[in-house]
């Protein structure tokens, strides 16, 4: 029973590192990273590793989106700027 | 077999599942309900799993995911708050079915424990999972319009 979980926390990892891959738009991007980092939380403790799963935690739900999305922001606003120059 | 590890298997496939549909297609207010509703939907599946393990310890993260959860919806709230304001996300349903599963896995492990300080820090982190969920949800469908802006 405990493969059970085990299996399935694989599986979520898997089909969400994929889509995090696959998706273009980084906005969005960041969405699936966010739970990426949750479900790869989920794994860490399936693993018997909830050290790990914390820090995991810490980084991948909010901090690695927060990174992200302030990037996309500055750089979009900078080619808003730029565009006015012109 | 062990019910707390199939209760939790069962809602790691299917709630997870449900939500990396729901964050991978569709128009982006889906993306940002989905995203909102994981982390209150694998919070529940972690407590059921420290006590699958038999480990109160593990307590502790689900602790900090019904901490860092809303937080983290909050910064897409806040950094998506252009493109949601013409097409906000109204998903009360939904949230409030995930909050009710919170509630009822909370529940049942409180009943399991017995009373005493594992139980008090049991209702805590319930309080804080369906507090924060519902407080991100309501950000996200553009309660908070005065913090908007800069």
């Amino acid at each position: 029973m405990a493969d059970a979980v085990i299996v399935v926390a694989l599986l979520l990892v898997a089909g969400c590192a994929t889509a995090a891959v696959a998706t273009r738009d980084p906005m969005r991007q960041a969405l699936v990273l966010s739970l990426l980092g949750v479900v790869l939380a989920v794994l860490f403790t399936v693993l018997q590793a909830p050290d790990a799963g914390l820090s995991q935690l810490a980084v991948g739900s909010a901090l690695t989106p927060l990174l992200l999305m302030l990037t996309v922001r500055k750089v979009k606003r900078r080619a808003q700027g730029k565009e006015r120059e012109r | 077999m062990n019910g707390w590890t199939l209760a939790a298997a069962l809602g790691l496939a299917g709630g997870l599942g449900t939500a990396l549909w729901g964050v991978t297609t569709g128009p982006l207010r889906r993306r940002v309900v989905a995203q909102n509703l994981s982390t209150a939907l694998a919070c529940p599946s972690l407590l059921l799993l420290s006590q699958a393990y038999n480990r109160p310890s593990y307590v502790d993260l689900g602790l900090v995911l019904a901490l860092l959860g809303p937080v983290g919806t909050l910064v897409f709230a806040r950094l998506l708050a252009e493109e949601l304001a013409e097409d906000p996300p109204r998903a009360w349903g939904a949230t409030l079915t995930v909050a009710g599963l919170g509630a009822a896995a909370v529940i049942a492990l409180c009943v399991a424990t017995g009373p005493g300080r594992a139980m008090a820090k049991l209702l805590v982190i319930g309080a804080l999972l369906i507090s924060g969920n519902i407080i991100a949800s309501r950000a996200l469908s553009g309660g908070f319009r005065g913090v908007r802006g800069g």
